[in-house]
């Protein structure tokens, strides 16, 4: 399903991470760990085309990507005037598949907040949210980039069921240093420092 | 095209105008620019009229001055804010820069039009040949949002915007300003009939110049937006 073969990514003459191969298929969980500044988050935004590779390969899932991929990450920001549901209605026009407002909105419990702003609410919230729109078009890869933080003991059983929905259908990737979300895992990649 | 590309441009264009008119930015920024214009020259030429070319050119500062604050922000915002990657997941580049160029164009044909009012209200601006004046702003609004879209577009990625943005603004922009100042002295006339075949090319050639950065754009938009 996925497939990297030799990836590297460079910063000028630093390499944050090179020669990574591996496959996840179907129903595999692969949870990348490593220290603050071991470039997670740089390989989640390469896996999904963020991020250009500075060698290597990645394949994905043939078809359209803005459905079949699909990030959650904290530090994707949200528009600043637009309320839960006008993000959910946004992207959902903008991939071309149902909005599924309320019913997305009910799965996170932010019904009550859906005419808020994203300025209004909370980090966990906005997490939630995130969440949310990744999983709108019901892709088959889907990137979770710290999806726990800054979230509460509901939100993390919220990634939990997320993560075993997400299994059903694709895979899922993600990167964490929460001991509780590396138990998600099928697979594991650790990138050194 | 199809249904799917045009509910994209949709979703694009409503989000550029909900968020507008959430923050009034640009509103209020492009406003502000644009009533200060009409005051100073209203108290430098207290009582006088100018000849038509110079209200051409004064008219054509304030235009292009107000487009300069407010258009290519629709694209830096979203490096700003850190939006952009919510776009690039989700959107087809086409997509986002029509959207963004419909709503620049709209937002430059509503600029041309409260200029047009101000300086006719408050700066004793009399137009000869209304219809000629109509296709010039028509014809400005269309080359001018075409131009800095592309610009805005291209530059919103770089690191050293200002410095690129200067680059590439002014062969952008001279030819565009010859044309609209060509075009809007003659509407603005009398200058005569022989003149007016000019003032027709000139607005003619701001379409042109219009439709060129608004059909180049998004293919040069596409090179540069999916990865960073």
């Amino acid at each position: 399903m996925v497939r990297v073969d030799n990836l590297g990514k460079r910063y000028g003459s630093r390499w944050l991470f090179r020669g990574l191969s591996f496959e996840i298929e179907s129903g595999e969980s692969l949870v990348v760990l490593g220290q603050n500044g071991a470039g997670k988050s740089t390989l989640l935004k390469t896996l999904a085309g963020l991020v250009s590779a500075s060698e290597g390969t990645v394949e994905m899932p043939e078809g359209d990507r803005r459905l079949t991929v699909a990030v959650s990450a904290i530090e994707l920001s949200l528009y600043p005037h637009l309320s839960l549901r006008e993000h959910l209605t946004l992207t959902g026009a903008l991939r071309g598949c149902p909005g599924r407002e309320e019913e997305l909105l009910d799965f996170i419990g932010l019904t009550h907040a859906r005419d808020l702003m994203t300025t209004q609410i909370s980090t966990g919230m906005k997490a939630r949210l995130k969440l949310a729109m990744a999983i709108q078009a019901r892709p088959l890869v889907l990137i979770l980039d710290e999806p726990g933080a800054g979230l509460d003991e509901a939100g993390r059983e919220l990634v939990v069921r997320v993560v075993a929905e997400q299994r059903t259908r694709g895979c899922v990737l993600l990167a964490t240093n929460d001991p509780l979300e590396r138990r998600l895992a099928s697979l594991e990649l650790q990138l050194a420092s | 095209m199809n249904s799917s590309w045009l509910a994209e441009v949709f979703a694009v264009l409503r989000k550029e105008a909900v968020a507008e008119m959430r923050s009034r930015t640009a509103i209020f920024t492009a406003g502000l620019f644009s009533i200060m214009t009409v005051v100073a020259m209203s108290i430098a030429t207290y009582n006088e009229k100018l000849s038509p070319s110079g209200y051409a050119g004064v008219f054509w500062v304030a235009l292009l001055f107000s487009a300069l604050i407010a258009l290519p922000r629709t694209f830096t915002i979203e490096e700003e804010q850190g939006t952009s990657d919510l776009l690039r997941l989700t959107a087809r580049p086409h997509a986002v820069f029509w959207g963004k160029a419909i709503y620049n164009l709209i937002q430059v044909w509503l600029a041309a039009l409260a200029l047009s009012v101000l300086f006719c209200a408050f700066a004793h601006l009399s137009i000869s040949i209304p219809w000629l004046f109509a296709v010039a702003m028509i014809g400005s609004g269309a080359a001018l949002a075409g131009a800095v879209t592309l610009c805005g577009a291209l530059v919103a990625q770089a690191a050293n915007r200002g410095a690129l943005a200067a680059t590439l603004a002014l062969p952008l922009l001279v030819p565009l300003i010859w044309l609209g100042v060509a075009a809007l002295r003659v509407a603005i006339g009398p200058m005569g009939p022989e003149f007016t075949s000019g003032g027709i090319q000139a607005s003619i050639g701001l379409v042109c110049y219009g439709i060129a950065a608004l059909a180049i754009g998004p293919y040069l938009f596409a090179a540069v937006w999916k990865n960073s």
